[in-house]
């Protein structure tokens, strides 16, 4: 028993380094961003200036509309397609070839996919927009929310919808009423998840924005061009926090699910 | 009519992820004329590719995405094998919530903190300095393979614990109970049983970290210092130069490896292993 507990310990040691090891570079921004010099350490002296001049620059607040337009159209659509996509896998063979068709682009490197996508708009003619930077935004996203749906649908028992068929609904009012509420957790889960995926990506979004930035591509351009600042520290940390706080929401609603 | 609207998500998915694709590989082929493309079937741009030194890219392109795969693994396995076969459920939820924040938070903005972390006057090298293991600030931490194996690690690995947790919870308990009723050692049941049941969520881990890894820009841009490419980076100055074929040809040598773990991993692994549980008696 012994050896046992020893493998427990050092397993939950692990479980630790490999936290610390991904929540440090989550912290370090907002600890720039809080520092009145840059300097961070014992001693640093704090002020909330940053966060209170980042959105001096000209380009920010378009670029911050945009985001919040392309996640709020991606966190609408993306579920939708997700649920319809779970049904196609319920109702037509071969599933398998459905499910590797909906989760393609998990497995197409960011630059290559935006290369790809900007390569279609140029043969149609389709000038980049807004538009085209949410449809990247929902192929990246859509894998994800079909898997979430998909997660919750197969907890979903049929006899439910059998029992609405029989007392004379409708296919439309036995999905409405019956099987859509038992699912609802899972649908929004994999709404805000979509929501979330698109406010945090960047590379797909360089290649089809055209003059248009979102918040991402902005701080990204700005890296290249002239490098961090501390506003753009003030700036990263907010969407951080702000990816937190969507993240707890997250769980809260899915934690809803099984109480 | 019903048909029809289950199928707008799979159109949507040829019409946005596939035809974009294929009309790359077409380009891959074309010629260019001064700025524009013009359709052909010639290997001109394949040829440009696998001339030049651009083959070292691949090459080194091609070991990173290895190496570091393996390492994410060898991260991600034991963290998943702890959540999926010794965990209390709440603790599963939380640790499963905590990894979903890092992997959510945009990769680039943690490869930022990274390039702070291992700097010359970075945390790291202020320790080593103060604990006096080190007389002058370690230079190898940033801008070298090191610090693009860590930028690499954290933005992958966070992803590859997710469908290796799904497929060893899904592993029935009752042929590890009865593998070790039958006089198995622990270690004996590790690698006779759950690890080979394993392996589908194990291919589904590794081909992501390997076509990611392979198509990488930002992580060599921010960590790799002057002149660090990764195919990413290759494929994004051919583009800059409006070089079409040749970024098109480079991006399809890439998605041509990824076609061919899935191949591999859509016959040999049987995806409804791997997505058992949440497939149900598809």
């Amino acid at each position: 028993m012994h050896g046992a507990k020893t493998t427990h310990r050092l397993s939950l040691l692990l479980l630790a380094l490999v936290l610390v090891f991904l929540y440090g570079p989550l912290l370090h921004p907002l600890l720039v961003a809080l520092s009145q010099t840059g300097q961070v350490g014992p001693g640093m002296t704090f002020t909330l200036d940053w966060f209170g001049t980042m959105f001096s620059g000209r380009l920010v607040g378009p670029a911050l509309v945009n985001s919040l337009i392309a996640a709020g159209i991606a966190g609408v659509i993306t579920p939708i397609l997700a649920v319809l996509g779970a049904m196609a896998v319920r109702e037509f063979k071969p599933k398998r070839l459905i499910v590797l068709i909906m989760i393609l682009p998990l497995f197409i490197p960011a630059v290559t996919m935006g290369l790809a996508s900007a390569l279609l708009l140029r043969m149609l003619g389709i000038p980049a927009s807004l538009l085209t930077i949410v449809v990247i935004h929902i192929v990246w996203a859509l894998p994800f929310a079909f898997l979430i749906v998909l997660t919750v649908m197969s907890g979903f028992n049929a006899v439910y919808l059998e029992a609405a068929y029989m007392s004379g609904a409708n296919r439309w009012r036995a999905f409405r009423d019956v099987e859509l509420p038992l699912i609802w957790p899972g649908v929004s889960g994999a709404a805000l998840f979509s929501a979330i995926i698109s406010f945090n990506e960047t590379i797909r979004t360089t290649l089809v924005q055209g003059a248009n930035n979102t918040i991402q591509t902005y701080i990204w351009s700005q890296f290249l061009q002239v490098g961090l600042s501390q506003q753009l520290f003030a700036l990263m940390a907010s969407l951080i926090l702000l990816t937190v706080g969507l993240v707890v929401v997250m769980i809260a609603l899915s934690l809803r699910r099984t109480d | 009519m019903r048909r029809v609207l289950y199928l707008t998500p799979i159109v949507f998915m040829v019409v946005f992820a596939i035809c974009p694709i294929l009309i790359m590989v077409a380009i891959s082929f074309w010629t260019r004329a001064g700025f524009s493309v013009v359709p052909a079937f010639v290997f001109d741009a394949y040829g440009e590719f696998f001339g030049g030194a651009r083959t070292a890219v691949l090459t080194r392109s091609i070991l990173t995405a290895l190496l570091a795969t393996a390492l994410c693994l060898v991260v991600a396995y034991p963290v998943a094998y702890l959540l999926a076969r010794r965990s209390r459920p709440g603790f599963v939820r939380v640790v499963l919530l905590l990894f979903t924040i890092p992997f959510l938070v945009n990769y680039i903005i943690r490869n930022f903190s990274w390039a702070y972390l291992l700097g010359r006057t970075g945390p790291i090298n202020e320790t080593l300095l103060a604990l006096g293991l080190v007389g002058a600030p370690v230079d190898w931490l940033l801008f070298s393979t090191f610090s693009v194996y860590i930028g690499l690690v954290s933005s992958y690995m966070p992803f590859m614990v997710f469908p290796l947790w799904l497929v060893l919870a899904g592993i029935d308990q009752r042929l590890i109970d009865a593998s070790s009723l039958l006089g198995a050692t622990p270690l004996q049941t590790f690698l006779r049983v759950t690890l080979p049941l394993s392996l589908p969520g194990v291919f589904a881990a590794v081909i992501f970290g390997l076509v990611g890894i392979l198509g990488e820009s930002a992580v060599s841009l921010i960590l790799g210092g002057a002149g660090y490419e990764l195919m990413g980076n290759t494929i994004m100055s051919a583009t800059n130069v409006l070089n079409y074929p040749l970024a098109a040809a480079m991006s399809t040598v890439t998605v041509g490896l990824m076609v061919l773990l899935l191949v591999v991993w859509y016959r040999v692994a049987d995806i409804r292993t791997f997505l058992g549980q949440i497939m149900g008696r598809g």
